[in-house]
């Protein structure tokens, strides 16, 4: 079923919507068994890709080999063999958690006798079985998303694509639902495709990342790779009072500084062993005029090989367009 | 086939735990019947007559008499004696009379004399029905009092119309029924098939089944079939319910149900699969909520359940003549009261088969399987 074991393999995919480019030119491979994220701001083109792949949207170019089948010219048999958790929450508030299951279990023609136990066996998985027979109506949001998860599970799909998982939970549910998806890595062979804009996320789940912008693979690897394929290892940060560019100047001639960059009256430098050269770098703070208001050191993340490709941090890129999105009062189709 | 179960089984039980929308699609119709049934009544009753006599001559009083006889018996309208002529015609203006009659001091005197007299009617021609028959009313009135006696037998030489019905006896009330079910019928079409869908959209509940191996056909087909038994039924309980309000009686028995049955099933057939062709793209309830007020009334109105079609212009006609509704009336008509066989509604049933045919082509062509 799969050819040459890849279970995605993507050439050239693009989407335009009218003048607008919302994946463009993208090329990857995922291997079977892998656990795949592309991790980017809201409106980077993640929704759009994980549609072309899922074959609710058609690419306007490129091509996309999903379980062995190409979505643009086989899309019934690709829908048969993958389980898809959109970001917006979809199960029916009006059934119960366990009819969801057994109706979404009917529509892939799953034998009544193996449905009921497959589905006790997941609701027992996710933590539901207790509430199995509420409506979904009086679920939180936590558990309706644990009863998604569980729902495109019951026909054991081979690829499994998770569009933004824990978007809207608290962070307890969200760890309910890391841990739920680590379980299910180590039990079958299943491949796993996710996006996120959370670094946390793509950097503890991940076994490969690619990081994606404004439609664009910027970078891909593992979370590993990804961070030792920027200069520095650790980011320090400092409150300087009396800031000039003159500290900053002087601060750039150290040799294991690699970059500085400002902001009001705050300094990121990406430094090799940010704890132990943190004295050397006040003193020279300290040597051009400034005084030290605060300083940490923290080891670099996802989060600073984002800042490092495309200048500027995914919570900026995330304020920018939800603030945009609310001001254009169109809350409902935040998800799309 | 299990897979279009589990498509129909999802709605029917979604609709199941709304039971709101259960008891209003049965209640709308039922109290429509009866706001219908006496607003819009054969015969206008009640009318309120400012009578203004300033005569008390035989002719002033013979007049009064035949006013007072049609308060007694048809009822068309309350007289309301008064003294003052200002105040009565004011009361029309203030529209709390209908219309004000005012009979001239010397009236007796010029009917006996110069057979020229006067008489005054001031009426309220904004509300032109209630306007018209008191005018044709007191013309008559007028025309009586000049006879001197009742006339005992009927005038020889004269001709006579004898009304002859063909059908046995239906009265307003009952002749409402095939336009209450039809509209049962519309409400349900309208709330259950091409709705579902629209909400799942609104929702972004689509999104999941869109994803499942289901094809277009069991998408369509399904949310139709859960349609056509949540509104078959419906419609046929308020259908029952009418004929035992109205009191229509049934001649043929049971007979006379499958007749029935069938037009009602294929009635509801074909509104869903217009309702599927119109909204298939639809993605809020607020557009729906839109159309809805205006279908009803181009369907509705001119389907012949109020007022008869032969009396449309010329282009309502020809709209009437590709309007559902109105092959739907016609055929309960021709079963309900006139008794009719198949062989006469064959008609009616074919137009609707065709429209059906029609319209779900259309759906399924329209109908996008990607978002």
């Amino acid at each position: 079923m799969l050819r040459d074991g890849k279970a995605i393999t993507v050439s050239g995919i693009t989407r335009e919507f009218g003048p607008a480019t919302a994946v463009d030119g993208i090329s990857f491979e995922v291997d079977r068994g892998e656990f795949f994220g592309f991790l980017g701001p809201n409106g980077a083109g993640k929704t759009t890709l994980i549609r072309m792949l899922t074959t609710l949207l058609k690419p306007t170019s490129g091509q996309a080999i999903v379980s062995g089948f190409d979505v643009a010219e086989d899309p019934a048999r690709v829908r048969k063999h993958i389980g898809v958790v959109p970001q917006a929450m979809t199960s029916d508030l009006d059934l119960t958690g366990r009819e969801n299951m057994d109706i979404y279990g009917r529509f892939y023609g799953i034998r009544s006798g193996e449905r009921k136990e497959r589905i006790e066996y997941l609701l027992e998985m996710v933590g539901l079985a207790p509430r199995a027979d509420d409506l979904v109506a009086t679920y939180s949001g936590g558990m309706r998303r644990r009863l998604e998860i569980a729902r495109v599970l019951v026909h054991k799909p081979a690829l499994l694509f998770l569009d933004e998982p824990t978007i809207g939970l608290d962070p307890q549910s969200r760890r309910v639902v890391w841990e739920l998806l680590k379980k299910l890595m180590q039990g079958d062979s299943i491949t796993i495709f996710l996006t996120t804009h959370y670094m946390e996320e793509a950097e503890l789940l991940c076994g490969r990342v690619a990081i994606i912008d404004a439609g664009k693979i910027i970078a891909m690897g593992s979370p590993a790779a990804l961070k030792a394929g920027i200069p520095g290892n650790d980011i320090v940060t400092l409150k300087v009072g009396g800031l000039t560019d003159e500290i900053i100047g002087a601060m750039e001639k150290l040799p294991f500084v690699h970059k500085v960059s400002r902001e009001e009256d705050s300094l990121a430098a990406s430094v090799d062993n940010g704890a132990e050269n943190l004295p050397q770098l006040i003193d020279v703070v300290r040597a051009s005029g400034g005084a030290i208001v605060a300083a940490s050191v923290h080891e670099q993340s996802l989060e600073d090989v984002f800042i490092h490709y495309t200048g500027k941090s995914i919570r900026e890129e995330e304020a920018r367009k939800v603030s945009f999105l609310i001001g254009a009062g169109m809350p409902q189709r935040l998800g799309r | 086939m299990t897979k279009l179960l589990a498509v129909i089984e999802r709605d029917l039980k979604k609709f199941k735990r709304n039971p709101v929308v259960l008891a209003m699609s049965i209640l709308m119709p039922m109290i429509y019947l009866v706001i219908l049934g006496n607003s819009f009544q054969g015969k206008l009753t009640d009318l309120p007559l400012a009578v203004v006599s300033q005569d008390q001559g035989p002719y002033a009083k013979r007049l009064m008499e035949y006013l007072m006889a049609v308060q007694a018996g048809p009822r068309t309208f309350l007289v309301l004696p008064m003294d003052d002529q200002r105040a009565a015609v004011d009361g029309v203006r203030a529209g709390k009379y209908k219309a004000a009659l005012i009979i001239p001091p010397d009236f007796s005197r010029r009917v006996a004399v110069s057979g020229k007299p006067d008489i005054g009617l001031f009426l309220d021609n904004t509300d032109s029905i209630s306007a018209d028959t008191i005018r044709n009313l007191i013309d008559a009135a007028l025309l009586s009092i000049r006879s001197e006696y009742v006339p005992v037998r009927e005038p020889t030489g004269e001709p006579l119309l004898r009304d002859i019905n063909l059908y046995g006896k239906v009265d307003y009330y009952q002749s409402l029924v095939p336009g209450v079910v039809i509209m049962a019928i519309f409400l349900g079409t309208l709330t259950t098939g091409a709705f579902n869908l629209v909400m799942d959209r609104f929702l972004g509940i689509e999104e999941s089944y869109l994803l499942t191996p289901l094809s277009k056909g069991h998408i369509v087909g399904g949310l139709i079939i859960s349609g056509l038994s949540i509104t078959t039924v419906n419609a046929i309980l308020i259908f029952m319910m009418s004929v035992l309000i109205t009191g229509i009686p049934f001649s043929k028995g049971v007979l006379n149900f499958f007749p029935i049955l069938l037009v009602v099933l294929l009635t509801t057939l074909c509104l869903l699969s217009l309702m599927f062709a119109i909204m298939g793209r639809i993605g809020h309830p607020r557009i729906v909520g839109v159309l809805s007020g205006f279908l009803n009334v181009i369907l509705f109105f001119p389907s012949g359940a109020v007022y008869p079609v032969a009396s449309f212009p010329g282009w309502l006609k020809s709209f009437a003549r590709i309007n559902p509704e109105a092959y739907a009336v016609d055929a309960l008509k021709s079963i309900l009261f006139k008794n009719a066989g198949m062989g006469n509604i064959l008609g009616d049933l074919t137009f609707l088969a065709l429209f059906t045919v029609a319209m779900m082509s259309l759906s399924i062509l329209t109908f996008k399987r990607t978002l």
